[in-house]
C-alpha cells in the first residue's frame, strides 16, 4: 500500500455542548497516498481548514480516527508533537510565523526543535531552500526585508525543513501574482517526488488544481462531496456546479467545442492538454 | 484555549442593558464600584451578589460566558486569598497554629471578602460596560462625560479614540496569538515543557511575529483613517447623538437606591452596636 494518511469517519464539532455548537466536519473518510499531490477544494465554511488542522493534531477529532502510517495519531496524546513533525502544516498566510534574525536561522527553527545536529540542520535548510526556490543570498537576509512572495516561500521552506512525510498547505498561493504562484506550486511536485511525501494542497483555484494535482477532493458542508483523479472530477462539471464550484475555464471551452461538433479527447482540463487535443483533432481531420 | 478569554469583549444584543445610554452605564459603574468598596459585612455582600445576578439576568448573557470571563484571574485570586489567610493577624485564638503557620478567623473572612469583592467588581463592570456596550458607544460615552475637560486643553477625543482602538484590538490580538502559536507548534515549538528559562525562551517565536504584525496593523489603521480624512474631533459630527431617555432616569434611581442600601447594610451592624455610645458621645459633647 502506498497510503500514508487515512481518516476514518472523522467528525469535528466546534464548542460542543454550548449554544455556539457548530458541526464543521461530519463523518469524513479519506485516504492520501505517498508521492501524490491531492487538491482539497470547497467553499468557505465547507470544513477545509478544520480538516487541515485535524491532520497534524492541532485539533482532536470529536469522533473518528486519524491514522498516520497505520497508527492512530491520538493513541498517545503526549506524543502528538511527534506527529506534527511528520505531518507538516503550512497555514494560511504563513508569513507571520517568521521571527528569526535571518531566513536561514528561521528555516533552521524546525530542524533544531527536532534535535538534529548542526550538519544535518544545514543540509535540511539547503534542501528546503532549494524546493522553495530561495537563493543563497536571500538566506542571509532578515525575513522582514523580503518581499511578500519571498516571505511566503521562506515560511514554506520552514516547514519543508522538517522533511515531513505529509505536507499540507492551506492556500499557499493566496494573494500572490501568477509568477509567485507558479514558483511556489511548482516546487511542490519536486518535493513530493524527491521525498516521496504526500502533498495536500488546499486551494480555491480550479486552474491550480488542474495543473498541479493528481487527485482532487471536493468538500461541501463538512462532508466529502466528490473525490477522485483530476480528470475524473473535472469531467463531472454538473455536479461541481451544483455546489457552486466551477471547472477550469479551459474545460468549459473544450466542452463548448464538443457541443459544436469538435470531438476532442485527452486531458481536457489544462491549457496544454486542450492544446494537444486540438492539434490531434485537426491532424486527424486533415487525413 | 486563549480564545476563551471573554474579558473585554462585546456581545451584541437587545436587552435593557444594551439599550441604556453609555454615559448612564459609565456613571452607574462608578456608583457600583463605590458600593463594592463599601461592602464589608456578609449581608452587604449578599446584597451585592443579588445585584450582580440581576444584572447578568437582565443583560441576557449566559452565565457560562460570564464565568469564563473571570477564569483567567482565578489563579491570582487564589494566590492573594492565600496570602490574606496566612498573613492576617487576628485578635482571638488562631484557628490553626502549626509550626510558623497561624490562621485566624479574621484572615479567612478577609480573604473571602477580598475574592468576592474582585469577582463582583469584574462581573458587574463587565456586564454593565464591555459586554453590553459596543466599543464605539463606550468611547462616545467617555468622550461626552469628559468633554468639560476640553476647556482646559485636555485632548479628550484623542484619548477616547485611543481607548476604543485598544479595546477593539483585544480579540484580534488574541486570535492572532493563537494563530502564531499554532504555526510555531507545527514547526515543533514546545511551550509546555522545560524550566522557567526554557519556557520564556519559547515565547520569542510568538512575541516577535506578534509585535511585527501589531506595528504593521497600527500603521495600516493610521493610513486607513487618514485616507478617510480623520483629523480628530475638529468639526466632527456624530451619527448617533447621545440622549438620556426615561429608561436612563429609571436606572439612575434604581442604582442610587441599591448603592444606598448596600452602604446602609455595610454600616448598619456597627450603627446598631454603637448607636447607644454614639448618642452618649454626642450628648456629652453638647
Amino acid at each position: 500500500m502506498n497510503e500514508i494518511l487515512r481518516l476514518e469517519e472523522v467528525s469535528f464539532i466546534y464548542s460542543k455542548g454550548t449554544p455556539f455548537e457548530k458541526v464543521a466536519l461530519n463523518k469524513v473518510s479519506l485516504s492520501f497516498e505517498k508521492g501524490k499531490i491531492t487538491g482539497l477544494i470547497g467553499h468557505t465554511g465547507s470544513g477545509k481548514s478544520t480538516l487541515v488542522n485535524l491532520l497534524n493534531g492541532l485539533y482532536k477529532p470529536t469522533e473518528g480516527r486519524v491514522y498516520l502510517d497505520g497508527v492512530d495519531i491520538w493513541e498517545n496524546p503526549k506524543e502528538i508533537s511527534k506527529v506534527r513533525y511528520r505531518v507538516g502544516l503550512v497555514m494560511q498566510y504563513p508569513e507571520y510565523q517568521l521571527f528569526d534574525e535571518s531566513v536561514r536561522e528561521d528555516i533552521a527553527f524546525a530542524p533544531k526543535n527536532l534535535g538534529l545536529t548542526e550538519g544535518e540542520t544545514a543540509e535540511r535548510v539547503a534542501e528546503a531552500a532549494h524546493f522553495a526556490g530561495l537563493s543563497e543570498e536571500l538566506l542571509e537576509k532578515s525575513p522582514f526585508e523580503l518581499s511578500g512572495g519571498q516571505k511566503r516561500r521562506a515560511a514554506i521552506a520552514g516547514i519543508m525543513a522538517m522533511r515531513p512525510e505529509v505536507l499540507v498547505l492551506d492556500e499557499p498561493a493566496a494573494g500572490l501574482d501568477p509568477r509567485g504562484r507558479r514558483e511556489i506550486l511548482g516546487g511542490l511536485r519536486q518535493y513530493a517526488e524527491a521525498v516521496g511525501a504526500s502533498v495536500i494542497l488546499v486551494s480555491h483555484s480550479m486552474e491550480d488544481m488542474a495543473h498541479y494535482c493528481d487527485n482532487v477532493i471536493v468538500m461541501n458542508r463538512g462532508e466529502v462531496y466528490l473525490s477522485g483523479e483530476v480528470g475524473e472530477i473535472f469531467s463531472r462539471s454538473e455536479e461541481l456546479s451544483r455546489v457552486s464550484l466551477d471547472v477550469p475555464a479551459i474545460s468549459r471551452i473544450a466542452r463548448e467545442l464538443a457541443k459544436s461538433g469538435f470531438e476532442l479527447s485527452g486531458e481536457l482540463y489544462t491549457v496544454d492538454g486542450v492544446y494537444d487535443a486540438i492539434i490531434k483533432y485537426l491532424g486527424e481531420d486533415k487525413r | 484555549m486563549i480564545s476563551d478569554i471573554t474579558l473585554g469583549q462585546f456581545f451584541p444584543g437587545y436587552s435593557t442593558l444594551h439599550k441604556l445610554d453609555p454615559r448612564t452605564k459609565l456613571i452607574l459603574s462608578v456608583a457600583f464600584i463605590v458600593a463594592v468598596f463599601f461592602a464589608n459585612s456578609p449581608v452587604s455582600f449578599l446584597g451585592l451578589l443579588i445585584g450582580v445576578l440581576v444584572l447578568v439576568k437582565l443583560s441576557r448573557i449566559s452565565f457560562s460566558v460570564v464565568f469564563k470571563g473571570i477564569k483567567p484571574i482565578i489563579i491570582i485570586l487564589i494566590f492573594t486569598a492565600l496570602i490574606n489567610v496566612f498573613l492576617t493577624d487576628g485578635a482571638g485564638e488562631p484557628l490553626v497554629d502549626f509550626w510558623i503557620i497561624e490562621i485566624y478567623t479574621e484572615g479567612i473572612v478577609r480573604a473571602v471578602f477580598m475574592a468576592l469583592r474582585v469577582i463582583i467588581l469584574i462581573i458587574g463592570t463587565s456586564i454593565l460596560l464591555t459586554y453590553t456596550t459596543s466599543p464605539i458607544a463606550l468611547t462616545d460615552g467617555i468622550e461626552s462625560l469628559l468633554s468639560p475637560l476640553k476647556k482646559i486643553g485636555v485632548p479628550v477625543h484623542t484619548f477616547a479614540m485611543m481607548m476604543s482602538i485598544a479595546l477593539r484590538f483585544i480579540p484580534t490580538l488574541v486570535e492572532e496569538t493563537e494563530k502564531i502559536m499554532n504555526a510555531q507548534k507545527s514547526r515543533g515549538a514546545d511551550f509546555t515543557s522545560g524550566g522557567l528559562i526554557k519556557r520564556a525562551r519559547a515565547l520569542i517565536p510568538i512575541l516577535i511575529p506578534l509585535f511585527v504584525s501589531s506595528f504593521k496593523r497600527a500603521e495600516e489603521l493610521a493610513t486607513a483613517m487618514e485616507c478617510r480624512c480623520y483629523r480628530g474631533d475638529k468639526n466632527r459630527t456624530k451619527l448617533v447623538k447621545l440622549e438620556y431617555k426615561s429608561r436612563d432616569y429609571i436606572w439612575f434611581c434604581a442604582v442610587a437606591l441599591f448603592v444606598t442600601a448596600i452602604i446602609l447594610l455595610a454600616t448598619l451592624p456597627y450603627s446598631i452596636g454603637y448607636s447607644g455610645r454614639l448618642l452618649e458621645i454626642i450628648f456629652y459633647k453638647i
